[in-house]
């Protein structure tokens, strides 16, 4: 099978202009530093990291709603990157996003109707009248929705069903990749998992490519057949969703899954953990060598804070940044 | 979270067995409430802006259609009557030249009713335009767009009427132009403050990454979720430009004899108001009642289209 999604070194930074009156600059946010990831079609990919990581800009960055500062985005051969203006307007129906927040991301003035019938006219233009109300009743169906709800407004919805809308529009231009910014986290536990289960469901089905962005490590092992651990724009951890929550390498992997309760209560008590000290240092100036060394729990010396560790297979399937210090043997 | 089966529900309610799409019929659906009957809900709710809302269009009917019903012409002088008080014939009286006075405030209302309604729609057409664009590019762009409504701000209205007076002549077009270049300031600072806000919400995101075009994501998408405010802001320029068009006519720029607004009437009543006092009381009645009316239309609609921002 050859590659569907590649990204070579994507980087994606911020200059955050010059400082009043001065030529000097306030800075540069390294949101994504050099990112190598290849995601092949049809698999779950679960993208986890803390707040502020760039998980986010990743996302955005492959959908080219923010355009990388280098690097390449290659979907099916094509290179997005590089497409013009009007071009890439026209392969953005191929790839689509479902947002974090359901009550910002549908407009407020228009109908269910309207809103998925305009996503539907991205792929099939000449759809009108019935034809198109059939597909948008079609859509919601899959969805989970009843249409007969189609003229209603999202105000007049749940969190959960504005989701639904949401998921229904990201699938109405047919596309082959879809990336989920986080589209579980603003919705209350009870609907989480039916969303996800539905995500999952139909990602199956529809034999889409996902990639599921989220800082909640058990939402991610749940719905992910791989998962890529981040932290500071890049990628410390990459394997199958098994060898990640059963037998993490990085410590920094390790410390995010010993975070997670347990609900066993026996298996909760002799939980260890792995407390990290410290907040995520900044973007704008992370540290040298390897990026982790200010909030290592783990012995360390000048060595890991000059040298940049090889992100490797270190296990056949599962790649790790290869620091001496952060990579430990599980037993 | 790990152990969900797949036979979790994956509905909030119960949805009905699939039918044949073709059989949705358009009467099936449910009609969905939009925001805008919403505010149309809470507006008929407050007696005051409702009853303003009646009487401002009936103040418009009796303007427009009532000199169809009138036995007599607004500019058929009749020098041998004079000015005369309130009768049965002329129920607002006469003025000095012994014209019916109603028939001349209803056509004042017509004049002055066109400049107010149709100065706001050109101002507003140019500021919304004008502020969403500026808003949505924002940037460079978008400070040396706001640099020149500042620029225009600070240009005195009534030398610029003036000016315009001088240089293309006196005419009720120029007048639609100057006010309406003048009004549209405010309309593109509101709507661009409200764009600038909106653009980062992530629909317009999601229209972005579905390849729509940059003005289709600004008409569709951006325009009407500013709306409520603009509508606010109309409602409260019409008496506004109703008010410059009484001043330019009463310093003798605006609306030129024979032909009369409520301005040009207001400024002969008021010349003769020792003497023929309804030359002043009625043509300066209506006007402050049209006034009225758009204000509290305006307030109301403005806690209609917001609620949270009714004091109550």
């Amino acid at each position: 099978m050859s590659d569907f999604l590649v990204l070579d070194d994507l980087k994606t930074h911020f200059d955050l202009g010059n400082k009043a009156f001065s030529r000097q600059s306030k800075g540069v946010v390294k949101a994504v530093d050099g990112i190598s990831l290849t995601v092949q079609e049809g698999e779950i990919l679960g993208l986890v990291g803390e707040s502020g990581c760039g998980k986010s800009t990743l996302g955005r960055t492959i959908l080219q709603l923010i355009k990388p500062t280098s690097g390449r985005v290659i979907l099916e051969g094509r290179e997005l990157n590089a497409l013009p203006e009007k071009e890439l307007r026209k392969a953005r129906i191929d790839f689509q996003m479902i947002f974090q927040d359901p009550y910002a991301s549908l407009n407020p003035r228009m109908t269910v109707m309207d809103t998925l019938g305009e996503a539907v006219r991205t792929r099939h233009p000449e759809l009108k009248g019935e034809a198109l109300r059939a597909r948008i009743a079609e859509l919601m169906r899959t969805v989970g929705m009843n249409p007969a709800q189609m003229r209603r407004y999202p105000h007049e919805f749940s969190g959960g069903q504005r989701q639904r809308v949401a998921i229904a529009r990201a699938l109405a231009p047919e596309p082959k990749l879809i990336i989920a910014d986080e589209p579980v986290s603003a919705l209350d536990v009870s609907i989480q998992s039916q969303i996800l289960n539905l995500l999952k469901d139909l990602t199956r089905k529809m034999g889409l490519t996902m990639i599921f962005i989220s800082h909640d490590l058990s939402v991610v092992r749940y719905i992910a057949d791989r998962i890529a651990v981040m932290y500071l724009g890049k990628i410390i951890e990459l394997g199958s969703a098994e060898d990640i929550v059963d037998d993490p390498l990085h410590i920094y992997t390790r410390a995010l899954m010993s975070a997670i309760p347990r609900p066993d209560p026996r298996l909760e008590r002799s939980r260890s953990r792995i407390v990290l000290e410290g907040d995520p240092p900044s973007p704008m100036n992370p540290p040298s060598g390897c990026n982790f060394w200010p909030r290592s729990p783990v012995q360390h010396d000048d060595y890991m804070k000059s040298h940049e560790p090889v992100f490797e297979e270190i296990v056949p399937g599962h790649y790790a940044a290869n620091c001496p210090f952060c990579l430990q043997k599980q037993s | 979270m790990s152990d969900h089966s797949e036979t979790a529900v994956l509905a909030d309610e119960p949805v009905p067995p699939p039918t044949e799409a073709s059989e949705i019929a358009a009467e099936e659906l449910e009609e969905g409430s939009s925001l805008w009957r919403d505010a149309w809900q809470r507006l008929r709710r407050n007696k005051l802006a409702l009853a303003s809302l009646f009487i401002f269009l009936a103040i418009c009917l009796f303007c427009v259609a009532g000199p169809w019903f009138s036995p007599y012409n607004a500019d058929a002088q009749d020098l041998f009557l004079g000015a005369v008080g309130p009768s049965w014939a002329h129920p607002f009286g006469t003025d000095t030249l012994g014209r019916d006075l109603m028939v001349r405030v209803m056509e004042g209302g017509r004049i002055s009713l066109l400049v107010g309604l149709v100065a706001t729609m050109v101002a507003l057409l140019i500021g919304v335009m004008y502020g969403a664009v500026a808003g949505y590019l924002g940037g460079k762009v978008d400070s040396a767009m706001m640099r020149f409504v500042d620029l225009l701000y600070a240009l005195p209205f009534t030398i610029f009427v003036i000016l315009l007076m001088v240089a293309f002549g006196r005419s009720l077009w120029l007048i639609f132009v100057a006010i309406g270049a003048i009004e549209w300031l405010t309309t593109a600072r509101i709507v661009r403050s409200g764009v600038l806000g909106l653009k980062k919400q992530e629909f317009v995101e999601a229209a972005n990454s579905l390849g729509f075009s940059h003005m289709r994501i600004i008409v569709r998408h951006l325009i009407p979720n500013v709306l409520g405010p603009v509508i606010v802001v109309a409602t409260l320029t019409v008496p506004a430009v109703m008010l410059l068009e009484a001043f330019l006519s009463f310093l003798g720029l605006g609306v030129q004899p024979p032909d009369a607004s409520w301005g040009v009437l207001i400024n002969e009543g008021q010349q003769n108001m020792e003497i023929f006092p309804w030359m002043l009381i009625f043509p300066a009645f209506f006007f402050a009642l049209t006034l009225f009316c758009l204000n509290f239309l305006g307030d109301g609609l403005r806690d209609a289209l917001d609620p949270k921002s009714a004091k109550d």
